[in-house]
Protein backbone atom coordinates (compact mmCIF):
# COMPACT_ATOMS: atom_id res chain seq x y z
CA UNK A 1 0.00 0.00 0.00
CA UNK A 2 2.73 2.45 0.96
CA UNK A 3 5.13 1.58 -1.86
CA UNK A 4 3.06 2.65 -4.91
CA UNK A 5 2.32 5.90 -3.07
CA UNK A 6 6.00 6.46 -2.26
CA UNK A 7 6.91 5.74 -5.89
CA UNK A 8 4.34 8.32 -6.98
CA UNK A 9 5.85 10.90 -4.63
CA UNK A 10 9.37 10.16 -5.81
CA UNK A 11 8.33 10.59 -9.46
CA UNK A 12 6.83 14.00 -8.65
CA UNK A 13 9.94 14.92 -6.68
CA UNK A 14 12.13 13.94 -9.63
CA UNK A 15 10.11 16.16 -11.98
CA UNK A 16 10.19 19.05 -9.50
CA UNK A 17 13.94 18.70 -8.99
CA UNK A 18 14.40 19.32 -12.74
CA UNK A 19 12.01 22.26 -12.55
CA UNK A 20 13.53 23.93 -9.51
CA UNK A 21 17.17 23.35 -10.41
CA UNK A 22 16.50 24.82 -13.86
CA UNK A 23 14.65 27.77 -12.30
CA UNK A 24 17.62 28.33 -10.03
CA UNK A 25 19.88 28.48 -13.08
CA UNK A 26 17.90 31.51 -14.34
CA UNK A 27 16.76 33.05 -11.06
CA UNK A 28 19.71 32.29 -8.80
CA UNK A 29 22.77 31.99 -10.98
CA UNK A 30 21.93 34.48 -13.71
CA UNK A 31 19.76 36.85 -11.67
CA UNK A 32 16.89 36.70 -14.17
CA UNK A 33 13.86 37.33 -12.00
CA UNK A 34 11.68 34.82 -13.73
CA UNK A 35 8.25 34.35 -12.14
CA UNK A 36 6.99 32.68 -15.31
CA UNK A 37 8.90 29.40 -15.12
CA UNK A 38 5.63 27.52 -14.82
CA UNK A 39 4.73 28.71 -18.34
CA UNK A 40 7.69 26.76 -19.77
CA UNK A 41 6.56 23.74 -17.78
CA UNK A 42 3.09 24.10 -19.29
CA UNK A 43 4.38 24.68 -22.81
CA UNK A 44 6.46 21.51 -22.51
CA UNK A 45 3.54 19.50 -21.16
CA UNK A 46 1.10 20.64 -23.86
CA UNK A 47 3.64 20.33 -26.69
CA UNK A 48 4.56 16.80 -25.78
CA UNK A 49 0.97 15.70 -25.14
CA UNK A 50 -0.34 17.17 -28.40
CA UNK A 51 2.54 15.84 -30.49
CA UNK A 52 2.25 12.27 -29.24
CA UNK A 53 -1.52 12.49 -29.77
CA UNK A 54 -0.73 13.43 -33.37
CA UNK A 55 1.40 10.31 -33.73
CA UNK A 56 4.88 11.72 -33.15
CA UNK A 57 7.15 9.21 -31.32
CA UNK A 58 7.58 9.98 -27.63
CA UNK A 59 11.31 10.61 -27.65
CA UNK A 60 10.98 13.16 -30.45
CA UNK A 61 8.03 14.86 -28.74
CA UNK A 62 10.02 14.94 -25.49
CA UNK A 63 12.96 16.75 -27.15
CA UNK A 64 10.68 19.10 -29.11
CA UNK A 65 8.87 19.98 -25.86
CA UNK A 66 12.19 21.19 -24.46
CA UNK A 67 13.20 23.02 -27.63
CA UNK A 68 9.81 24.69 -27.96
CA UNK A 69 9.91 25.91 -24.35
CA UNK A 70 13.42 27.14 -24.92
CA UNK A 71 12.33 29.18 -27.96
CA UNK A 72 9.77 30.88 -25.72
CA UNK A 73 12.60 31.45 -23.22
CA UNK A 74 14.53 33.30 -25.89
CA UNK A 75 11.49 35.37 -26.87
CA UNK A 76 10.80 36.26 -23.23
CA UNK A 77 14.34 37.54 -22.67
CA UNK A 78 14.26 39.36 -25.99
CA UNK A 79 10.98 41.07 -25.11
CA UNK A 80 11.91 41.96 -21.53
CA UNK A 81 15.56 42.88 -22.07
CA UNK A 82 15.02 46.52 -21.08
CA UNK A 83 13.21 45.80 -17.82
CA UNK A 84 14.77 45.44 -14.40
CA UNK A 85 13.80 44.50 -10.85
CA UNK A 86 10.13 44.09 -10.00
CA UNK A 87 9.01 45.21 -13.47
CA UNK A 88 10.95 42.33 -15.00
CA UNK A 89 9.45 39.98 -12.43
CA UNK A 90 5.95 41.22 -13.25
CA UNK A 91 6.47 40.99 -17.00
CA UNK A 92 7.52 37.35 -16.62
CA UNK A 93 4.49 36.76 -14.41
CA UNK A 94 2.37 38.43 -17.10
CA UNK A 95 3.96 36.10 -19.66
CA UNK A 96 2.78 33.09 -17.65
CA UNK A 97 -0.75 34.56 -17.57
CA UNK A 98 -0.70 35.01 -21.35
CA UNK A 99 0.35 31.37 -21.83
CA UNK A 100 -2.28 30.27 -19.31
CA UNK A 101 -5.05 32.15 -21.10
CA UNK A 102 -3.93 30.64 -24.41
CA UNK A 103 -4.19 27.15 -22.90
CA UNK A 104 -7.61 28.06 -21.55
CA UNK A 105 -9.04 29.78 -24.63
CA UNK A 106 -7.40 28.23 -27.65
CA UNK A 107 -9.95 25.45 -27.41
CA UNK A 108 -9.38 24.25 -30.98
CA UNK A 109 -5.88 23.17 -29.99
CA UNK A 110 -5.89 22.63 -26.22
CA UNK A 111 -9.56 21.80 -25.53
CA UNK A 112 -9.48 24.66 -23.00
CA UNK A 113 -10.61 23.86 -19.44
CA UNK A 114 -11.55 20.30 -20.45
CA UNK A 115 -7.87 19.50 -20.71
CA UNK A 116 -6.20 16.71 -22.63
CA UNK A 117 -7.01 13.22 -21.35
CA UNK A 118 -5.48 9.89 -22.29
CA UNK A 119 -1.92 11.01 -22.89
CA UNK A 120 -0.01 7.85 -23.71
CA UNK A 121 2.78 6.43 -21.55
CA UNK A 122 6.25 6.90 -23.05
CA UNK A 123 7.51 4.23 -25.40
CA UNK A 124 10.81 4.18 -27.24
CA UNK A 125 13.16 1.60 -28.76
CA UNK A 126 10.31 -0.87 -28.64
CA UNK A 127 9.73 -0.75 -24.89
CA UNK A 128 6.82 0.98 -23.18
CA UNK A 129 7.08 2.48 -19.73
CA UNK A 130 3.77 1.48 -18.28
CA UNK A 131 4.32 0.65 -14.59
CA UNK A 132 5.03 3.43 -12.09
CA UNK A 133 8.23 1.68 -11.00
CA UNK A 134 9.73 1.80 -14.46
CA UNK A 135 8.50 5.40 -14.79
CA UNK A 136 10.37 6.22 -11.59
CA UNK A 137 13.56 4.80 -13.07
CA UNK A 138 12.98 6.76 -16.27
CA UNK A 139 12.36 10.02 -14.36
CA UNK A 140 15.35 9.36 -12.11
CA UNK A 141 17.64 8.91 -15.13
CA UNK A 142 16.40 12.10 -16.81
CA UNK A 143 16.53 13.97 -13.50
CA UNK A 144 20.11 12.94 -12.72
CA UNK A 145 21.21 13.75 -16.28
CA UNK A 146 19.53 17.19 -16.13
CA UNK A 147 21.01 18.07 -12.76
CA UNK A 148 24.41 16.88 -13.92
CA UNK A 149 24.25 19.03 -17.07
CA UNK A 150 23.11 22.11 -15.13
CA UNK A 151 25.77 21.46 -12.49
CA UNK A 152 28.47 21.31 -15.17
CA UNK A 153 27.10 24.50 -16.74
CA UNK A 154 27.22 26.52 -13.52
CA UNK A 155 30.71 25.26 -12.69
CA UNK A 156 32.02 26.04 -16.18
CA UNK A 157 33.59 29.36 -17.27
CA UNK A 158 30.21 30.08 -18.90
CA UNK A 159 28.56 29.61 -15.49
CA UNK A 160 30.98 32.08 -13.93
CA UNK A 161 30.01 34.59 -16.61
CA UNK A 162 26.35 34.04 -15.72
CA UNK A 163 27.06 34.78 -12.07
CA UNK A 164 29.05 37.83 -13.11
CA UNK A 165 26.02 39.00 -15.14
CA UNK A 166 23.96 38.77 -11.98
CA UNK A 167 26.48 40.53 -9.75
CA UNK A 168 27.77 43.27 -12.01
CA UNK A 169 26.22 43.44 -15.43
CA UNK A 170 27.73 46.82 -16.26
CA UNK A 171 31.20 45.64 -15.27
CA UNK A 172 30.91 42.62 -17.53
CA UNK A 173 29.77 44.79 -20.42
CA UNK A 174 32.81 47.02 -19.89
CA UNK A 175 34.93 43.90 -20.30
CA UNK A 176 33.33 43.43 -23.71
CA UNK A 177 30.95 40.58 -22.90
CA UNK A 178 27.54 40.49 -24.50
CA UNK A 179 25.36 40.10 -21.40
CA UNK A 180 22.15 39.91 -23.43
CA UNK A 181 23.54 36.81 -25.14
CA UNK A 182 24.49 35.30 -21.78
CA UNK A 183 21.03 35.99 -20.40
CA UNK A 184 19.11 34.47 -23.25
CA UNK A 185 21.36 31.44 -23.33
CA UNK A 186 20.78 30.89 -19.60
CA UNK A 187 17.03 31.38 -20.00
CA UNK A 188 16.91 29.03 -22.99
CA UNK A 189 18.71 26.28 -21.07
CA UNK A 190 16.48 26.87 -18.06
CA UNK A 191 13.33 26.78 -20.21
CA UNK A 192 14.52 23.65 -22.05
CA UNK A 193 14.69 21.68 -18.80
CA UNK A 194 11.35 23.07 -17.62
CA UNK A 195 9.92 21.94 -20.98
CA UNK A 196 11.17 18.36 -20.65
CA UNK A 197 9.95 18.32 -17.04
CA UNK A 198 6.54 19.30 -18.46
CA UNK A 199 6.72 16.38 -20.89
CA UNK A 200 7.61 13.96 -18.06
CA UNK A 201 4.71 15.32 -16.03
CA UNK A 202 2.14 15.10 -18.85
CA UNK A 203 3.05 11.52 -19.75
CA UNK A 204 3.10 10.48 -16.11
CA UNK A 205 -0.31 11.73 -15.01
CA UNK A 206 -1.72 11.21 -18.56
CA UNK A 207 -4.16 14.12 -18.16
CA UNK A 208 -3.36 17.84 -18.21
CA UNK A 209 -5.49 20.96 -18.02
CA UNK A 210 -4.55 24.65 -17.68
CA UNK A 211 -5.12 24.72 -13.90
CA UNK A 212 -1.81 22.88 -13.34
CA UNK A 213 0.11 25.88 -14.64
CA UNK A 214 -1.07 28.86 -12.56
CA UNK A 215 -0.09 31.06 -9.62
CA UNK A 216 -0.20 28.39 -6.87
CA UNK A 217 2.34 26.41 -8.88
CA UNK A 218 4.54 29.52 -9.10
CA UNK A 219 4.35 29.90 -5.32
CA UNK A 220 5.44 26.28 -4.88
CA UNK A 221 8.41 26.64 -7.25
CA UNK A 222 9.51 29.92 -5.66
CA UNK A 223 9.18 28.46 -2.15
CA UNK A 224 11.36 25.51 -3.07
CA UNK A 225 14.04 27.58 -4.79
CA UNK A 226 14.17 30.31 -2.15
CA UNK A 227 14.09 27.92 0.82
CA UNK A 228 16.82 25.78 -0.74
CA UNK A 229 18.89 28.80 -1.52
CA UNK A 230 19.50 31.32 -4.27
CA UNK A 231 22.23 29.97 -6.56
CA UNK A 232 22.54 26.59 -4.88
CA UNK A 233 21.79 23.39 -6.77
CA UNK A 234 22.23 21.28 -3.67
CA UNK A 235 19.76 23.55 -1.87
CA UNK A 236 17.10 23.19 -4.56
CA UNK A 237 17.36 19.41 -4.51
CA UNK A 238 17.17 19.08 -0.73
CA UNK A 239 14.40 21.62 -0.52
CA UNK A 240 12.32 19.90 -3.22
CA UNK A 241 12.33 16.72 -1.12
CA UNK A 242 11.51 18.54 2.12
CA UNK A 243 8.79 20.87 0.79
CA UNK A 244 7.00 18.25 -1.28
CA UNK A 245 7.03 15.79 1.61
CA UNK A 246 5.90 18.15 4.41
CA UNK A 247 2.23 18.45 3.31
CA UNK A 248 2.06 14.67 2.96
CA UNK A 249 1.86 14.59 6.77
CA UNK A 250 -1.66 15.98 6.26
CA UNK A 251 -2.66 12.72 4.61
CA UNK A 252 -2.45 10.93 7.93
CA UNK A 253 -5.09 13.29 9.30
CA UNK A 254 -7.58 11.77 6.83
CA UNK A 255 -8.83 15.14 5.63
CA UNK A 256 -11.18 15.38 2.71
CA UNK A 257 -9.61 16.41 -0.58
CA UNK A 258 -11.52 19.73 -0.58
CA UNK A 259 -9.58 20.66 2.55
CA UNK A 260 -6.32 18.99 1.59
CA UNK A 261 -5.77 21.19 -1.49
CA UNK A 262 -6.12 24.58 0.20
CA UNK A 263 -4.33 23.35 3.33
CA UNK A 264 -1.35 22.40 1.21
CA UNK A 265 -1.37 25.84 -0.45
CA UNK A 266 -1.51 27.49 2.98
CA UNK A 267 1.55 25.50 4.04
CA UNK A 268 3.49 26.42 0.89
CA UNK A 269 2.62 30.10 1.23
CA UNK A 270 3.59 30.13 4.92
CA UNK A 271 6.90 28.42 4.14
CA UNK A 272 7.58 31.07 1.48
CA UNK A 273 6.69 34.00 3.76
CA UNK A 274 8.62 32.45 6.65
CA UNK A 275 11.82 32.00 4.69
CA UNK A 276 11.57 35.53 3.25
CA UNK A 277 11.28 36.93 6.78
CA UNK A 278 13.93 34.72 8.39
CA UNK A 279 16.56 34.13 5.75
CA UNK A 280 15.69 35.56 2.32
CA UNK A 281 18.71 34.00 0.62
CA UNK A 282 17.61 30.53 1.70
CA UNK A 283 19.31 27.80 3.66
CA UNK A 284 22.20 27.05 1.29
CA UNK A 285 21.96 30.37 -0.55
CA UNK A 286 25.00 32.44 -1.36
CA UNK A 287 23.48 35.67 -2.65
CA UNK A 288 20.42 37.85 -2.03
CA UNK A 289 17.50 38.15 -4.38
CA UNK A 290 17.61 41.59 -5.97
CA UNK B 1 -26.82 51.24 -31.57
CA UNK B 2 -28.18 49.54 -28.52
CA UNK B 3 -25.27 47.07 -28.62
CA UNK B 4 -22.83 49.98 -28.62
CA UNK B 5 -24.62 51.53 -25.64
CA UNK B 6 -24.79 48.21 -23.80
CA UNK B 7 -21.10 47.48 -24.29
CA UNK B 8 -20.24 51.00 -23.11
CA UNK B 9 -22.37 50.58 -19.99
CA UNK B 10 -20.89 47.14 -19.26
CA UNK B 11 -17.42 48.55 -19.81
CA UNK B 12 -18.05 51.42 -17.40
CA UNK B 13 -19.37 49.09 -14.67
CA UNK B 14 -16.39 46.74 -15.01
CA UNK B 15 -14.09 49.76 -15.20
CA UNK B 16 -15.54 51.28 -12.01
CA UNK B 17 -14.71 48.14 -10.02
CA UNK B 18 -11.24 47.81 -11.57
CA UNK B 19 -10.62 51.50 -10.92
CA UNK B 20 -11.44 51.12 -7.22
CA UNK B 21 -8.93 48.28 -6.99
CA UNK B 22 -6.39 50.21 -9.06
CA UNK B 23 -6.75 53.45 -7.09
CA UNK B 24 -5.90 51.75 -3.80
CA UNK B 25 -3.08 49.75 -5.37
CA UNK B 26 -1.68 52.86 -7.01
CA UNK B 27 -1.90 54.93 -3.81
CA UNK B 28 0.04 52.26 -1.94
CA UNK B 29 2.55 51.97 -4.76
CA UNK B 30 3.09 55.71 -5.01
CA UNK B 31 4.11 56.15 -1.37
CA UNK B 32 5.83 52.79 -0.86
CA UNK B 33 7.31 52.03 -4.28
CA UNK B 34 6.59 48.34 -4.22
CA UNK B 35 3.87 46.19 -5.71
CA UNK B 36 1.24 45.26 -3.11
CA UNK B 37 -0.14 42.35 -5.13
CA UNK B 38 -2.00 41.12 -2.04
CA UNK B 39 -4.29 44.13 -2.52
CA UNK B 40 -6.53 41.76 -4.47
CA UNK B 41 -7.12 39.67 -1.37
CA UNK B 42 -8.05 42.78 0.66
CA UNK B 43 -11.00 43.13 -1.72
CA UNK B 44 -12.01 39.50 -1.26
CA UNK B 45 -11.57 39.68 2.52
CA UNK B 46 -13.89 42.72 2.48
CA UNK B 47 -16.50 40.88 0.43
CA UNK B 48 -16.41 37.80 2.69
CA UNK B 49 -16.57 39.92 5.86
CA UNK B 50 -19.71 41.56 4.51
CA UNK B 51 -21.10 38.13 3.65
CA UNK B 52 -20.35 36.82 7.18
CA UNK B 53 -21.67 39.88 9.03
CA UNK B 54 -24.75 40.53 6.95
CA UNK B 55 -25.77 37.20 5.44
CA UNK B 56 -24.61 34.79 8.15
CA UNK B 57 -24.86 36.77 11.41
CA UNK B 58 -27.61 39.14 10.30
CA UNK B 59 -26.15 42.49 11.36
CA UNK B 60 -28.05 45.41 9.70
CA UNK B 61 -26.70 46.11 6.26
CA UNK B 62 -25.24 49.59 6.71
CA UNK B 63 -23.61 48.70 10.03
CA UNK B 64 -22.16 45.59 8.36
CA UNK B 65 -20.74 47.79 5.59
CA UNK B 66 -19.07 50.13 8.08
CA UNK B 67 -17.57 47.20 9.99
CA UNK B 68 -16.39 45.70 6.70
CA UNK B 69 -14.61 48.91 5.73
CA UNK B 70 -12.93 49.15 9.14
CA UNK B 71 -11.85 45.53 8.94
CA UNK B 72 -10.46 45.84 5.39
CA UNK B 73 -8.46 48.92 6.39
CA UNK B 74 -7.04 47.05 9.38
CA UNK B 75 -6.31 44.04 7.20
CA UNK B 76 -4.27 46.20 4.82
CA UNK B 77 -2.47 47.86 7.72
CA UNK B 78 -1.78 44.43 9.19
CA UNK B 79 -0.16 43.11 6.01
CA UNK B 80 2.08 46.18 5.98
CA UNK B 81 3.06 46.04 9.65
CA UNK B 82 3.43 42.28 9.95
CA UNK B 83 4.89 41.42 6.54
CA UNK B 84 6.25 44.30 4.50
CA UNK B 85 7.70 46.44 7.30
CA UNK B 86 9.78 43.62 8.84
CA UNK B 87 11.03 42.79 5.32
CA UNK B 88 11.86 46.44 4.64
CA UNK B 89 13.71 46.62 7.94
CA UNK B 90 15.84 43.72 6.70
CA UNK B 91 16.59 45.74 3.54
CA UNK B 92 14.65 43.35 1.32
CA UNK B 93 14.58 44.28 -2.36
CA UNK B 94 11.37 45.17 -4.20
CA UNK B 95 11.39 41.75 -5.81
CA UNK B 96 11.34 40.07 -2.41
CA UNK B 97 8.41 42.31 -1.40
CA UNK B 98 6.61 41.41 -4.64
CA UNK B 99 7.12 37.68 -4.05
CA UNK B 100 5.99 38.10 -0.44
CA UNK B 101 2.85 39.90 -1.58
CA UNK B 102 1.98 37.08 -3.99
CA UNK B 103 2.57 34.72 -1.06
CA UNK B 104 0.15 36.71 1.12
CA UNK B 105 -2.43 36.66 -1.69
CA UNK B 106 -2.26 32.88 -2.05
CA UNK B 107 -2.16 32.36 1.73
CA UNK B 108 -5.39 34.24 2.43
CA UNK B 109 -7.11 32.97 -0.70
CA UNK B 110 -6.70 29.46 0.67
CA UNK B 111 -7.51 30.44 4.24
CA UNK B 112 -10.83 31.85 2.95
CA UNK B 113 -11.38 28.66 0.98
CA UNK B 114 -10.75 26.58 4.12
CA UNK B 115 -13.22 28.67 6.14
CA UNK B 116 -16.00 29.19 3.60
CA UNK B 117 -15.45 26.35 1.12
CA UNK B 118 -14.74 26.62 -2.60
CA UNK B 119 -18.34 27.10 -3.74
CA UNK B 120 -19.75 30.53 -4.63
CA UNK B 121 -21.56 32.65 -2.04
CA UNK B 122 -23.98 35.47 -2.56
CA UNK B 123 -24.64 38.36 -0.19
CA UNK B 124 -28.24 38.68 -1.37
CA UNK B 125 -29.02 42.13 0.02
CA UNK B 126 -30.43 43.46 -3.21
CA UNK B 127 -33.17 41.54 -4.92
CA UNK B 128 -32.78 41.22 -8.65
CA UNK B 129 -34.22 44.46 -9.93
CA UNK B 130 -35.67 45.33 -13.28
CA UNK B 131 -33.07 47.06 -15.43
CA UNK B 132 -33.58 50.61 -16.62
CA UNK B 133 -33.32 51.45 -20.26
CA UNK B 134 -30.73 54.15 -20.91
CA UNK B 135 -30.11 54.95 -24.60
CA UNK B 136 -31.03 51.40 -25.48
CA UNK B 137 -28.76 49.83 -22.83
CA UNK B 138 -30.08 47.89 -19.85
CA UNK B 139 -28.62 49.00 -16.53
CA UNK B 140 -29.76 48.00 -13.04
CA UNK B 141 -30.12 50.59 -10.23
CA UNK B 142 -27.30 48.83 -8.36
CA UNK B 143 -24.99 49.27 -11.32
CA UNK B 144 -25.77 52.99 -11.40
CA UNK B 145 -24.97 53.13 -7.68
CA UNK B 146 -21.66 51.33 -8.31
CA UNK B 147 -20.62 53.87 -10.93
CA UNK B 148 -21.77 56.84 -8.79
CA UNK B 149 -20.04 55.62 -5.61
CA UNK B 150 -16.78 54.96 -7.38
CA UNK B 151 -16.76 58.31 -9.18
CA UNK B 152 -17.60 60.12 -5.92
CA UNK B 153 -14.73 58.33 -4.18
CA UNK B 154 -12.30 59.22 -6.95
CA UNK B 155 -13.23 62.90 -6.68
CA UNK B 156 -12.87 62.78 -2.89
CA UNK B 157 -9.55 60.96 -3.17
CA UNK B 158 -8.32 63.53 -5.69
CA UNK B 159 -9.33 66.44 -3.44
CA UNK B 160 -7.80 64.67 -0.44
CA UNK B 161 -4.47 64.21 -2.21
CA UNK B 162 -4.48 67.79 -3.51
CA UNK B 163 -5.81 69.79 -0.57
CA UNK B 164 -5.34 68.00 2.75
CA UNK B 165 -2.15 68.12 4.77
CA UNK B 166 -1.94 64.32 4.86
CA UNK B 167 -2.51 64.04 1.12
CA UNK B 168 0.23 66.56 0.43
CA UNK B 169 2.58 64.70 2.76
CA UNK B 170 1.80 61.54 0.83
CA UNK B 171 2.61 63.17 -2.47
CA UNK B 172 5.83 64.52 -0.97
CA UNK B 173 6.89 61.03 0.16
CA UNK B 174 5.87 59.66 -3.23
CA UNK B 175 7.97 62.26 -5.01
CA UNK B 176 11.08 62.06 -2.88
CA UNK B 177 11.19 60.05 0.31
CA UNK B 178 14.57 61.35 1.48
CA UNK B 179 13.63 64.97 1.02
CA UNK B 180 10.26 64.41 2.68
CA UNK B 181 11.88 62.94 5.80
CA UNK B 182 14.30 65.86 5.93
CA UNK B 183 11.25 68.12 5.94
CA UNK B 184 10.00 66.24 9.00
CA UNK B 185 7.49 63.94 7.35
CA UNK B 186 7.50 60.53 9.01
CA UNK B 187 7.36 58.19 6.03
CA UNK B 188 6.39 55.17 8.13
CA UNK B 189 3.29 57.03 9.33
CA UNK B 190 2.55 57.94 5.69
CA UNK B 191 2.96 54.29 4.72
CA UNK B 192 0.47 53.32 7.46
CA UNK B 193 -2.06 55.82 6.14
CA UNK B 194 -1.57 54.79 2.53
CA UNK B 195 -2.28 51.17 3.45
CA UNK B 196 -5.33 52.19 5.52
CA UNK B 197 -6.81 54.38 2.76
CA UNK B 198 -5.85 52.02 -0.06
CA UNK B 199 -7.38 49.04 1.72
CA UNK B 200 -10.46 51.09 2.59
CA UNK B 201 -10.97 51.53 -1.16
CA UNK B 202 -10.43 47.78 -1.54
CA UNK B 203 -13.16 47.27 1.08
CA UNK B 204 -15.55 49.47 -0.93
CA UNK B 205 -14.74 47.42 -4.02
CA UNK B 206 -15.35 44.25 -1.99
CA UNK B 207 -18.80 45.46 -0.87
CA UNK B 208 -19.83 46.50 -4.37
CA UNK B 209 -18.63 43.21 -5.87
CA UNK B 210 -20.43 41.34 -3.11
CA UNK B 211 -23.67 43.06 -4.10
CA UNK B 212 -23.20 42.75 -7.85
CA UNK B 213 -21.93 39.20 -8.28
CA UNK B 214 -21.24 35.90 -6.54
CA UNK B 215 -18.20 35.52 -4.32
CA UNK B 216 -15.55 32.88 -4.63
CA UNK B 217 -12.20 32.66 -2.86
CA UNK B 218 -10.06 32.77 -6.00
CA UNK B 219 -11.47 36.03 -7.38
CA UNK B 220 -8.71 38.08 -5.69
CA UNK B 221 -6.06 37.03 -8.18
CA UNK B 222 -8.06 38.03 -11.22
CA UNK B 223 -9.16 41.29 -9.54
CA UNK B 224 -5.64 42.41 -8.73
CA UNK B 225 -4.50 41.49 -12.23
CA UNK B 226 -7.29 43.65 -13.66
CA UNK B 227 -6.64 46.50 -11.22
CA UNK B 228 -2.92 46.26 -11.74
CA UNK B 229 -3.32 46.21 -15.52
CA UNK B 230 -5.53 49.30 -15.30
CA UNK B 231 -2.88 50.98 -13.16
CA UNK B 232 -0.10 50.03 -15.59
CA UNK B 233 -2.10 51.33 -18.57
CA UNK B 234 -2.57 54.69 -16.86
CA UNK B 235 0.74 54.90 -14.98
CA UNK B 236 1.32 52.90 -11.80
CA UNK B 237 2.23 55.62 -9.34
CA UNK B 238 -0.27 58.19 -10.64
CA UNK B 239 -3.74 57.70 -9.18
CA UNK B 240 -5.89 59.61 -11.74
CA UNK B 241 -3.98 57.76 -14.48
CA UNK B 242 -4.65 54.41 -12.81
CA UNK B 243 -8.37 55.24 -12.59
CA UNK B 244 -8.58 56.27 -16.25
CA UNK B 245 -6.54 53.24 -17.30
CA UNK B 246 -8.94 50.95 -15.45
CA UNK B 247 -11.96 52.43 -17.22
CA UNK B 248 -10.12 51.98 -20.52
CA UNK B 249 -9.46 48.35 -19.61
CA UNK B 250 -13.12 47.77 -18.72
CA UNK B 251 -14.22 49.25 -22.04
CA UNK B 252 -11.53 47.40 -24.03
CA UNK B 253 -12.58 44.08 -22.49
CA UNK B 254 -16.23 44.58 -23.27
CA UNK B 255 -15.70 45.90 -26.79
CA UNK B 256 -13.36 42.97 -27.49
CA UNK B 257 -16.34 40.62 -27.76
CA UNK B 258 -17.13 42.37 -31.01
CA UNK B 259 -14.19 40.74 -32.74
CA UNK B 260 -13.03 37.97 -30.37
CA UNK B 261 -14.79 34.95 -28.83
CA UNK B 262 -16.07 35.98 -25.39
CA UNK B 263 -13.75 33.46 -23.71
CA UNK B 264 -10.87 35.77 -24.52
CA UNK B 265 -12.33 38.61 -22.41
CA UNK B 266 -10.03 37.89 -19.46
CA UNK B 267 -7.07 37.34 -21.75
CA UNK B 268 -7.36 40.96 -22.96
CA UNK B 269 -6.05 42.16 -19.59
CA UNK B 270 -3.12 39.74 -19.62
CA UNK B 271 -2.10 40.73 -23.12
CA UNK B 272 -2.50 44.48 -22.46
CA UNK B 273 -0.52 44.10 -19.23
CA UNK B 274 2.30 42.32 -21.01
CA UNK B 275 2.37 44.78 -23.91
CA UNK B 276 2.34 47.85 -21.64
CA UNK B 277 5.03 46.46 -19.33
CA UNK B 278 7.24 45.82 -22.34
CA UNK B 279 6.58 48.85 -24.49
CA UNK B 280 5.38 51.58 -22.18
CA UNK B 281 5.93 50.64 -18.52
CA UNK B 282 5.38 54.25 -17.49
CA UNK B 283 1.79 54.01 -18.73
CA UNK B 284 -0.15 56.49 -20.80
CA UNK B 285 -0.21 59.31 -18.26
CA UNK B 286 2.41 58.36 -15.69
CA UNK B 287 5.83 59.71 -14.99
CA UNK B 288 7.82 57.00 -13.30
CA UNK B 289 11.53 57.17 -12.80
CA UNK B 290 11.88 53.77 -11.17
CA UNK B 291 11.03 51.51 -14.09
CA UNK B 292 14.45 51.08 -15.59
CA UNK B 293 16.69 52.32 -12.80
Amino acid sequence: MIWPYLTHLLILIGIYVILTVSLNLALGYTGLLNLGHVAFFGIGAYTSALLTKAGVPFLLAFIIAGIFASIFGYLLVLATRKLKGDYLALATLGFSFVIYSLMLNWTGLTRGPLGIPGIEKPSFFGLTISSTYSYLIFVAVICILSVFVIYRIVKSPFGRLLEATRDDEMGLRVLGKNTFKLKYKAMMISAFFAGIAGSLFAHYITYIDPSYFTIPEIILLLSIVIVGGIASIKGSIVSTFVILLIPEALRFLALSSSILGPARQVIYAMILLGILLLRPRGIFGRVDLE
Amino acid sequence: MSLLAQLTVNGLIAGAIYALVAAGFSLIYSTNKFMHFAHGISVVVGAYILYSLFSLIGIPFYLACILTLIFSSLFGLGTYRLMYLPLQNKKASNVVLLIASIGVLILFQNVIQLIFGPDVKSVGYIKVARGLNVFGAIITPLQIVIILISITLFVLLYLFMKKSKLGRDMRAVSDNKELASIMGINHKRIADYSFIIGSFLAGVAGILIGLEQNLNPTMGTILIIKGFTGAVIGGVGFIPGAVLGSFLLGLAENFSIWFLPSGYKDAIAFVLLFIFLLLKPTGLFGINKDVKK
